[in-house]
């Protein structure tokens, strides 16, 4: 069954916000099927935020349609309870156990007294939280508190499940215990909407990007779908030098396509086609003072890049 | 180095309001409310109200009874004349009630007999004694002051008491210099300190038990001001959950962040009645007040306190931003609240104003209840205008507190 059969479990049309007379979203089309995890990409500002809240119905949009789960999640109670939301922060409460913060959160979000019990359980056994279960969360590592801080917003089942970042700051292997959870919950069939600025971890876990711009969207679809409409079969280059090039590698530099960075003139970058890519080796003077030359398929990186107009470290 | 250090701490304290007010508002503010007290600094002296009665109605004890009700620092208390109660029993219900600070009742003309009781008798509340022995001390002034021969009389009678009877020639003589005695001129002498033992009595009532003797006051006024400090304490992890995520979470939920508060509200309102309860149980247990005999009295007063600590702490709790914030206002608010409600010291020694801006706060009417009912024995009849205003001030903050949960959880 393709995805247009399938009912959407977020539908956005057209949505609108403003904050004071000042737009902060703009013609939002958005649709999210169940299964499918789709990342939310955006400089600080671009509107993530106000657009989670819109969803998570604490805000009125101005214009358009949002439905979650088919309703209106500002006035329908059984569409918030179609959504988990995972904020960035640790949000437990650090001197009650595993189960009893899951136990809580499942009580908080609607779950009959009788069913908590085996809500917990669930949880615990589908987010492999049963080696902690019994211990306070204060006392885990950061790794196993995002984890328990996911388990939480599962805990009364919802079907759109919407992370803020759910792996900021923790170690490599943490990560990639929360990317497994992540692709286990969307296997089982929970929409996931989540935001984050490890586009690298997003361009693996998500079926669909959308990357908004001053509260639009810029531009949206599968990552690879994506790169390759922007920038074709292009490959990105980046080049480091020893010192400063003579005049005769600047201009050879310049025919391959490549740039000084703007503030780094001992880097130079730039897209080049395949051919280029595949001999660029050859292309380059003998004795060109090369201290690194990088030739890769363009990532979501690249994109950010290229829409927001600066690098990933300095927007975020 | 070490200016850096200090340097840094005085502009984290500047620019911290909350901090500088707690440093550098409260302390000069509670000394106020302190000085009005105890020193009766200001333009106002400690005022007593104090009940006056004349059984004797001669022309002296009406001569005394006026001097007393133009003394500076007395209020004259009328009693109410559509009682039941007249008399001395009247003037006992005006202070039992704390309608009156204490009373005086001229019972007889004062005069040189010593076999006599004393004239004069100072009724005061028994866990109010200091208010008696104030009052009994300004009569006993005024005596002194105003009418040196009653004094004198006493002393001759008991130098003749004590060396044998006066000859008449004697008679005659302390009769003629009683008569032209210079009142004026006596206060005036160093020596003038004309005792008038035997002329005052002090009387104090004992309430609803004799073993109480202030205990129930005590025990409400440290009550009210605990329960306060936990409630404030256990409302601020609203912040805590606020800043946490935890309301953002709680919000995209179904339930909503109302239940959150309600919740706090109703464990907060448990936890005061508890420690009301184990407060209660100490002074039972150690000073013997009827607990039990008016557990259902006392249940209503202390669900109301904590009701109203509860939900107090929740308000100020959500007008707070962060934890630093609340802390700072909340020992702000608690200890202002206690000081003029009467938590740290009765309210009877406070001067008028400070009196009935006690009224404005929780303490006052929690200490009252509780006071009432133990030491006065009031009835739910009397302590119904209490509990109404402890109602009326717990409803009131719980809607606030639950209409900004509201605000914050559907913003816009």
């Amino acid at each position: 069954m393709d995805n247009e059969s399938i009912e959407p479990i977020l539908a956005i049309e057209n949505l609108a916000f403003s904050y004071r007379d000042k737009p902060v979203l703009r013609d939002i089309k958005l649709v999210l099927h169940p299964g499918h995890i789709l990342a939310l990409l955006g400089p600080n500002g671009a509107g993530k935020s106000t657009l989670i809240r819109c969803i998570c119905g604490r805000l009125q949009p101005d214009a358009g349609r949002l439905l979650v789960a088919g309703a209106d999640p500002l006035k329908n109670r059984e569409a918030r309870a179609a959504t988990g939301l995972v904020p960035q922060q640790i949000a437990l409460y650090p001197h009650l156990t595993v189960g009893e913060n899951l136990a809580a959160f499942a009580r908080l979000a609607g779950v009959k007294r009788k069913a908590v019990g085996s809500a917990v359980a669930e949880t615990i056994e589908f987010c492999d939280l049963a080696a902690v279960a019994g211990r306070p969360v204060g006392r885990l590592s950061g790794g196993w508190q995002r984890r328990v801080n996911i388990g939480c917003a599962m805990s009364h089942s919802p079907r759109l499940l919407i992370l803020d970042e759910p792996t900021v700051g923790i170690d490599p292997p943490a990560r990639e215990e929360i990317e497994r959870l992540l692709q286990r919950l969307a296997a089982a069939g929970l929409a996931i909407l989540m935001t984050g600025h490890d586009l690298a971890q997003i361009e693996i876990l998500a079926d669909s990007v959308a990357l908004l711009s001053e509260g639009r969207v810029a531009a949206t679809g599968a990552p690879a779908g994506l790169i390759r409409e922007f920038f074709g079969e292009s490959h990105e280059c980046r080049l480091t030098l020893a010192r400063p090039p003579e005049a005769g590698l600047v201009e050879k530099l310049g025919v391959l396509g490549l740039q000084a960075d703007h503030d780094k003139p001992l880097h130079w970058s730039g897209m080049i086609d395949a051919h280029t890519a595949r001999d660029l080796q050859s292309r380059l003077p003998d004795g060109a003072p090369i201290t690194e030359l990088r030739v890769r398929r363009p990532g979501l990186d690249t994109l950010w890049a290229h829409l927001y107009g600066s690098e990933l470290e300095h927007a975020a | 180095m070490i200016v850096t250090v200090a340097k840094v701490m005085w502009l984290a304290v500047w620019r911290d309001r909350g901090t500088l007010m707690l440093a550098f508002v409260l302390p000069p503010l509670m000394f106020l409310i302190f000085a009005e007290v105890f020193s009766g600094a200001g333009d106002s002296d400690l005022k007593m109200r104090v009940a006056l009665l004349d059984s004797a109605q001669t022309p002296l004890t009406r001569q005394i009874v006026d001097a007393l009700a133009e003394l500076d620092g007395i209020e004259p208390v009328a009693q109410d004349l559509d009682s039941d109660r007249s008399g001395i029993a009247g003037l006992e219900a005006l202070v039992r009630q704390g309608r009156a600070d204490a009373a005086v009742w001229v019972r007889a003309e004062p005069d040189g007999n010593l076999d006599t009781e004393p004239a004069i008798v100072v009724i005061g509340d028994a866990s109010r004694g200091l208010a008696a022995a104030i009052v009994t001390g300004r009569v006993q002034r005024l005596l002194q002051a105003g009418f040196p021969q009653l004094g004198i009389q006493r002393a001759a009678a008991r130098i003749a008491e004590l060396a044998g009877p006066y000859t008449e020639q004697q008679r005659k003589a302390l009769d003629l210099a009683l008569s032209e005695l210079d009142s004026a001129g006596l206060q005036d002498r160093a020596d003038s300190d004309i005792r008038h033992d035997g002329l005052v009595a002090q009387r104090l009532l004992g309430g609803g038990r004799q073993v109480d003797d202030g205990v129930s006051y005590y025990a409400g006024a440290v009550a009210i001001l605990f329960l306060l400090f936990a409630a404030m304490q256990g409302a601020i992890s609203l912040i805590d959950e606020r800043n946490s995520g935890i309301v953002d979470r709680l919000v995209a939920g179904p339930g909503g962040y109302t239940v959150v508060v309600v919740g706090k509200g109703l464990f907060l309102t448990l936890q005061g009645l508890a420690q009301a309860g184990l407060i209660f149980a100490v002074a039972w247990w150690m000073y013997g007040i009827d607990w039990i005999g008016r557990f259902g009295s006392w249940l209503v007063t202390a669900f109301l306190a904590a009701a109203v600590s509860a939900w107090l702490g929740l308000l100020l709790a959500s007008l707070c931003r962060t934890r630093q914030q609340a802390q700072t206002a909340s020992a702000f608010v608690v200890l202002i609240l206690s000081a003029i409600g009467g938590s740290m010291m009765p309210r009877f020694l406070m001067p008028g104003w400070l009196r009935e801006l006690g009224w404005f706060t929780p303490n006052a009417w929690v200490i009252e209840s509780w006071h009432g009912m133990f030491w006065r024995g009031d009835g739910p009849a009397e302590l119904a205008n209490g509990w109404g205003v402890l109602l009326a001030t717990a409803l009131v903050a719980m809607l606030i507190s639950v209409w900004l949960a509201h605000r914050l959880a559907r913003e816009k």
